[in-house]
């Protein structure tokens, strides 16, 4: 199990074809990593839809035949995603948008950075369990 | 059924009533020397006796997203199965035999019909899997479990409980047309469809014209010209009464008149 090197800092990189068609590859990754996290079923559940808001968002900006570079950070109990894209003429977030009350409803912290070529979304998750029970640790 | 609802000596007087007409039916079911029709009554007879059964399985899946009325009918299904392939001389109740041939098949139309995409069965039986064990350990942690927990439960690894959770998302999908009736039967219930798209506003305007249309080809040209050029061409009645060589008064009482006979036409149409 990858748990025992989650310990320290990990990282995970992933890059894809700024496509829809491989939304669903990031979605199983990041469920896959954040089950070795210690996240419950409902907040996998929570982190799916965040992902899928998250590439939603930065798919819309990215230019044509773009990458998605996805980030992981991975310390126990909390996962960070970074979303970034090439995008030549970035629009600003829209706040009021739908999608983006759904993002910060569900995430600890949401964020865009929105840069000359560029266009990121940021999400960070924590896990609603205690880490502080005597469930951690134990398989890790 | 009264079986399943009174109690004590009323319930065993009516399960022993069941039990023997039970029997009786299958004896004349099962006799070769009895007619095909008479065999076929037996056989409806049974079913029928024993619907309650049904209703009985189909209940305990009920609130599982697929209707009521569809698990009583594919329960019914395998009662039919079970009267026929059932062997009087077993020495095992009806009911003991019939009921996992019911709920064989009422489990058999979730995992095979209730998907909305084909899943392959090994991932829908993870996934029922699945969510009995979130169920239970939900209720015995207290919380919602980790998914190694539910893999040491299942007795498999964390990615396939990861790959469960995907296809679970195939299960079931929602039509654009689908209702939110969430606030009761009221059959008003707002479409997914209504939520993301609006009316096109011009959309309206489409019906009159075309309602209009042949009503103004059967005016008088006279008053055809007037109208044309009153909110067409946007003309005052007294540029219109000097256009055609009439009085402005005659304009305004041919025009409230013209514009009366288009709008009860309209009304009688609806």
């Amino acid at each position: 199990m990858i748990t025992s090197g989650v310990g320290a800092r990990s990282d995970v990189e992933l890059r894809l074809p700024a496509d829809g068609a491989y939304a669903a590859v990031l979605r199983t990754l990041t469920a896959g990593l954040a089950a070795r996290l210690d996240f419950t079923m409902d907040d996998i559940e929570d982190l799916r839809i965040a992902v899928s808001e998250t590439t939603a968002m930065v798919l819309d900006q990215a230019d044509p035949g773009a990458d998605l570079l996805c980030r992981f950070r991975l310390s126990p109990g909390e996962l960070t995603l970074e979303c970034s894209t090439t995008a030549a003429a970035p629009a600003h977030p829209d706040y009021d948008s739908f999608g983006w009350q759904v993002l910060t409803t569900l995430t600890t912290d949401a964020s865009v950075d929105v840069a000359p070529g560029g266009y990121a979304v940021r999400i960070t998750l924590r896990t609603s369990l205690d880490l502080s029970d005597d469930v951690t640790g134990v398989g890790l | 059924m009264t079986e399943v609802d009174s109690r004590g000596s009323g319930r065993s007087a009516a399960l022993e009533a069941t039990r023997r007409e039970n029997a009786r039916l299958f004896l004349i079911f099962r006799d070769t020397d009895a007619s095909d029709a008479e065999r076929d009554t037996a056989r409806d007879s049974l079913v029928h006796l024993h619907l309650p059964l049904v209703e009985h399985c189909a209940r305990r899946f009920r609130n599982r997203g697929e209707p009521y009325e569809d698990l009583v009918q594919v329960g019914t299904i395998g009662l039919i199965k079970a009267v026929d392939r059932f062997d009087t001389d077993r020495g095992v109740e009806f009911s003991t035999y019939a009921t996992p041939t019911i709920i064989g098949e009422i489990k058999r139309y979730f995992r095979d019909k209730g998907w909305a995409i084909r899943v392959p069965r090994r991932l829908q039986e993870l996934r029922m899997q699945i969510s009995a064990a979130t169920a239970e350990l939900t209720q015995s942690l207290g919380r919602s479990p980790l998914p190694r927990e539910i893999a040491e439960s299942i007795g498999c690894t964390v990615e396939e409980i990861v790959e469960g959770l995907e296809s679970s998302n195939a299960y079931a999908t929602l039509s654009l047309d689908a209702t939110d009736d969430s606030d009761g039967d009221s059959g008003g219930g707002q479409s997914m469809l209504d939520a993301i798209g609006i009316d096109d506003v011009a959309l309206e305007h489409v019906e009159i014209r075309e309602s209009v249309r042949p009503l103004l080809e059967s005016l008088p040209p006279r008053e055809k010209k007037i109208l044309l050029l009153r909110f067409f061409k946007n003309m005052t009645q007294s540029q219109i009464a000097a256009e055609i060589g009439v009085s402005q008064m005659h304009v305004s009482r041919l025009l409230t008149r013209t514009l009366e006979q288009l709008r009860t036409s309209l009304e009688h149409d609806v």
